[in-house]
């Protein structure tokens, strides 16, 4: 598997999470019930918040090849 | 629904649409666009629709309407119509010394430091109660009502200070205002929601 690819299932994962984070919190704004609150916060909180972290992950831990356009150059 | 909601909610399906779009299509984040889109969409605008949703739920967890939506709050929604001037929170409710769409609020909120953070605790306890306890009526406070709520309206206002009643007693408005005596359970004000007594009563018919 590649870098790219690596990179891709975890933006699919990141996406996932913060869609079924949004449409939540869309129930829950329509919902209009006390229940409703903690559903947001419980649920709507902890995929947002788990789609955020995966995505961000996702930036830092794929490794990209020495000389793609990606890579961060030293310069000596 | 509110407009304030309805903006809320497009927003929201808008976000978890172009999330979507991102989650099927990762190849767009190849280019320098594609990745500041992706920044956008994975990152500023969950963030952005999150941080509403809560602020929008925090307010709306102030309305009378969200308070007397639990069943077992239906008695004290109803004492707020008594047609009867000596009914102290429907006479705050009904001639508007409090608003009436967050009248509960108003009046049960904490106004020391962290208040409503204090009162949102509360009510997430009242949830937990109403779904997994075993709440019956008459309700209590969890703690002795403090004057502190009153005076934050009534200090100051000259009906309160220059009242014949308050005044009778050189040391009594000393002794309110320290909360050594309290203004609902020292007799003076002491009929509140009562709802006990709400069979025997007549009720008020018009808009607040």
């Amino acid at each position: 598997m590649t870098a790219e690819d690596k990179l891709h299932r975890r933006l699919r994962l990141a996406g996932t999470l913060l869609a079924g984070g949004l449409l939540t919190e869309a129930i829950c704004l329509l919902w209009a019930r006390p229940l409703a609150f903690i559903v947001l916060v419980g649920l709507g909180g902890l995929l947002v918040t788990a789609g955020i972290a995966t995505y961000l992950y996702s930036l830092v831990s794929v490794r990209h090849p020495a000389g793609s356009s990606d890579a961060i150059q030293l310069k000596p | 629904m509110p407009h304030a909601t309805a903006l809320l909610v497009s927003l929201v399906l808008l976000s978890a649409l172009l999330v979507a779009l991102l989650a099927f299509r990762p190849s767009v984040t190849t280019t320098q666009g594609g990745k500041m889109f992706a920044f956008v969409v994975l990152f500023l605008l969950p963030l952005l629709c999150m941080a509403m949703g809560v602020n929008s739920e925090v307010e709306r967890s102030k309305s009378t309407q969200f308070c007397l939506s639990c069943h077992i709050m239906e008695p004290y929604g109803h004492s707020l119509r008594v047609d009867d001037p000596n009914y102290l929170a429907a006479a705050h409710y009904q001639n508007h010394r409090v608003p009436a769409e967050s009248a509960c609020y108003t009046c049960h909120t904490n106004y020391a430091m962290f208040g409503s953070v204090r009162a949102k605790l509360h009510g997430l306890r009242h949830v937990y109660i109403q779904y997994f306890g075993n709440a019956q009526p008459p309700l209590h406070l969890y703690d002795a009502y403090n004057n502190r709520e009153c005076l934050h309206c009534h200090l100051g206002a000259r009906s309160f200070e220059e009242g014949a009643v308050h005044n009778a007693d050189p040391d009594l408005l000393a002794a309110v205002k320290s909360n050594q005596t309290s203004c609902i359970s020292s007799g003076c004000h002491d009929t509140v929601h009562n709802t006990s007594q709400l069979n025997k009563t007549k009720f008020w018919k018009g808009v607040p």
